[in-house]
């Protein structure tokens, strides 16, 4: 088993060639629409660069200012905090997914209808749909609450720091969470039934299969769930601007809205810088993932 | 003249506008009887509703330096940083007399928004500035003749009608205005603030905004939401300008503040509180007087545009006697000329016109600054911070005026 991922062959000269026949237009694409924005932005970063002012040089004077910066820095703070909360909770979460999924549960066609509805709607829209959730004088939370009585006086949700951060987790964990428990799916389709029976053989319980076997098995595909929603929460913008637009008091600014609302205010190159770090934060988590991800293949040779 | 503007060129001037669909059908319209006249083909682009959408849309392509959008309308907060990154074709040689005939329009707004350096830059479309709706109902039902002069004798009306009105009405407040973190909360703000004496100062590169009468003005806000009461808890965390007007057209609240547009929804067909609603000056505290934050779209030519002459000439007609009454007549949008304020026929259509022209000459415009953006972010977050009670309004304040002077010392030095 995962053979697919050994590499042990040699390629000769006349495959290489084909091969990079195949890939080349891929790589124009990566360096037009990736590599290229990536430079201008990293060179971009280096200069004082306003629409209002005058353009010039100035070495790492953004990454001086935003080092400096009391609102950059609690906007990184936040995003880290935020990947760090939401990631693990949709791993957790889409793993009890993919499990319920690859089981025998009737009907399987519902439920998984059902669990991809959430990652079929775009971003925007459901969080214009937990906005109404979360409403303070028309929102659903507080009807349920309120006509259960578990609440007496309407919970202003979005309210405080804390309480916001935990409405943009749950919207986060309701919409990313299929997501992950269909990779996780692809994963768990691909263990050998035989496992399985061979452990069923030996009397093993239920946990201990899913401890000895599928999750060891799994481990490769979660690395990659995990490296999709990092960066992708490393990155989360829309929910926060339809949610909370940063409030309240700035307690919920993401890095990409920071980033944002230097562009608006016409300040290309502070905005570039913020961009520049929010990359540097992106690519470093990756590299840890794939760092990962390599020394559990050379572990399962 | 050169190619390519005319009709028979081909492509014609281009024309950024947003808003509401039959804001865009006006402007559709618009431009058709327009090439009728001139013989200049107009193209329409489309743009959001959302303010901040509509920024980001025009300063891609003006950055980049395209030639389209000939001509582009701008949120009178913006005007002076599209101004400063020169990206407005002064407009003097345009305005010839009988083509922009200048001093028909308030002139404290030319000079305060549209001219730069003593150029003409940008023109104003349509004007806007805060207003108190109240239900003229219910002060009779309570006893009162008139609106409230002072914030006192607002919070006054506003604590005794809420506590009466409260046992038919379980959600009702005294007072919704727009406290949310956003642009709209400045402009909250500085109403507050000017009506204590208050208000942003700069001087000698140094930044006044810790100031007596702006912590009176923020320890006031804050107060509407925790001692009196009668603003509703999600001030601070909902209350932009469409929520405000929600709960206010729904019946639920006495006192409003918001900006002219409300005022056609509130009497629309089927509101609830259709007829039942009066417009005034907002209140002052005492000593002080009433100011209005001014708002409003304005129009300029890029800089890059290659039909400058023909998109002129759209822009002299946009501001002209005829088009600012069909706006006003079918959009509600509020002249930028002060000569149609005495109008017969527009008095009829919007009853609060003399309210109006007494709010645009005493209008307050935001800070004139290229980066006004990065000041108004930390008004923004700190003074939502002290609405949600995270922090005092009076740290607020301090770090308010640290941010701000660290924004211009950024960017202040030309």
């Amino acid at each position: 088993m995962l053979q697919a991922i050994r590499d042990t062959h040699r390629y000769s000269p006349g495959e290489l060639r084909t091969a990079l026949r195949f890939l080349a237009p891929l790589g124009l694409l990566i360096g037009i629409f990736v590599l290229l924005p990536v430079l201008g932005t990293l060179a971009g970063s280096l200069y004082l660069d306003t629409t209002f002012l005058e353009r010039r040089f100035a070495w790492f004077d953004n990454y001086c200012g935003l080092l400096t910066d009391h609102t950059f820095l609690q906007s990184a703070w936040f995003t880290l905090t935020f990947a760090a909360v939401s990631v693990p909770l949709e791993l957790a979460l889409g793993l009890a997914l993919a499990l319920l999924m690859n089981s025998q549960v009737r009907p399987l066609g519902l439920l998984r209808a059902c669990v991809l509805i959430p990652w079929a709607i775009p971003g925007a829209i459901s969080a214009r749909t937990w906005e109404l959730i979360y409403n303070y004088n028309y929102g659903l939370a507080n009807a349920l609450l309120g006509g259960l009585g578990i609440v007496g006086e309407p919970v202003n949700w979005l309210g405080t720091g804390a309480g916001a951060f935990a409405a943009l987790v749950l919207t986060d964990v309701w919409r990313t969470t299929p997501f992950v428990a269909i990779i996780l799916l692809t994963g768990l389709q691909a263990i050998p039934v035989e496992l399985y029976q061979q452990a069923q053989v030996d009397q093993a319980g239920a946990l201990g299969r899913l401890r000895r076997i599928t999750l060891p098995l799994l481990r490769p595909i979660i690395i990659v769930a995990l490296l999709f929603r990092t960066i992708d929460a490393v990155r989360v913008f829309d929910i926060i601007y339809i949610l909370t637009r940063g409030g309240p008091g700035g307690s919920t600014t993401s890095l990409s809205l920071y980033a944002y609302r230097n562009f608006l205010g016409g300040d290309f190159g502070y905005g570039s810088a913020a961009s520049a770090l929010l990359f540097v934060v992106a690519l470093g988590l990756s590299l840890v993932y794939i760092k990962m991800a390599r020394k559990l293949k050379i572990k399962m040779r | 003249m050169l190619s390519g503007c005319n009709r028979s060129g081909g492509q014609g001037i281009t024309l950024a506008v947003g808003g509401a669909p039959n804001e865009i059908t006006v402007w559709e319209q618009l431009a058709e009887s327009w090439t009728i006249r001139s013989g200049v083909e107009v193209n329409i682009m489309r743009q959001p509703t959302d303010t901040d959408l509509r920024r980001q849309g025009l300063i891609i392509p003006l950055k980049s330096q395209q030639r389209d959008p000939d001509l582009f309308l701008m949120d009178v907060a913006w005007v002076a940083q599209f101004a400063a990154s020169g990206w407005l074709e002064p407009l003097d040689r345009y305005a010839a007399p009988g083509t922009i005939d200048t001093t028909a329009f308030f002139t404290n707004i030319l000079e305060q928004v549209d001219r730069r350096e003593g150029r003409l830059i940008a023109m104003p479309v349509y004007l806007d500035c805060g207003l108190l709706y109240y239900r003229r109902d219910l002060l009779e039902k309570y006893g009162y003749t008139s609106a409230p002069e002072t914030w006192y004798e607002l919070v006054a009306m506003a604590v005794k009608v809420q506590a009466l009105e409260r046992a038919e009405r379980p959600q009702f407040y005294g007072f919704v205005w727009q406290g949310a973190q956003y642009e709209g909360l400045v402009c909250n703000f500085l109403e507050f603030a000017g009506s204590a004496g208050g208000g942003l100062a700069f001087e000698n590169g140094q930044v006044r905004a810790d100031t007596p009468a702006n912590l009176m003005a923020a320890r006031f806000m804050h107060g509407l939401i925790y001692d009196s009461k009668v603003s509703p808890p999600n001030t601070f965390t909902e209350m932009r300008e469409e929520e405000v007007r929600a709960v206010f057209q729904q019946g639920d609240a006495l006192f409003e503040r918001n900006w002219p547009y409300a005022w056609s929804l509130h009497q629309r067909e089927g509101s609830p509180v259709k007829d039942k609603v009066g417009v005034a000056l907002l209140p002052h505290f005492p000593g002080g007087h009433s100011v209005a934050t001014l708002g409003g779209w304005h129009i300029g030519v890029s800089v890059y545009s290659n039909c400058k002459e023909e998109a002129a000439g759209l822009l002299a007609h946009i501001v002209s006697d005829s088009v600012q009454v069909t706006f006003a007549e079918r959009l509600g949008w509020n002249p930028a000329r002060r000569d149609l304020y005495d109008r017969r026929e527009l008095q009829e259509k919007l009853p609060h016109l003399d309210v109006l022209r007494a709010g645009f000459a005493a209008a307050v415009a935001r800070p004139n600054l290229p980066y006004y953006t990065q000041l108004s972010e930390p008004i923004q977050r700190y003074l939502n911070g002290a609405l949600s009670g995270e922090l005092t309004p009076d740290a607020a304040l301090e770090k308010i005026e640290n941010e701000m002077q660290q924004v211009v010392e950024r960017y202040g030095r030309e």
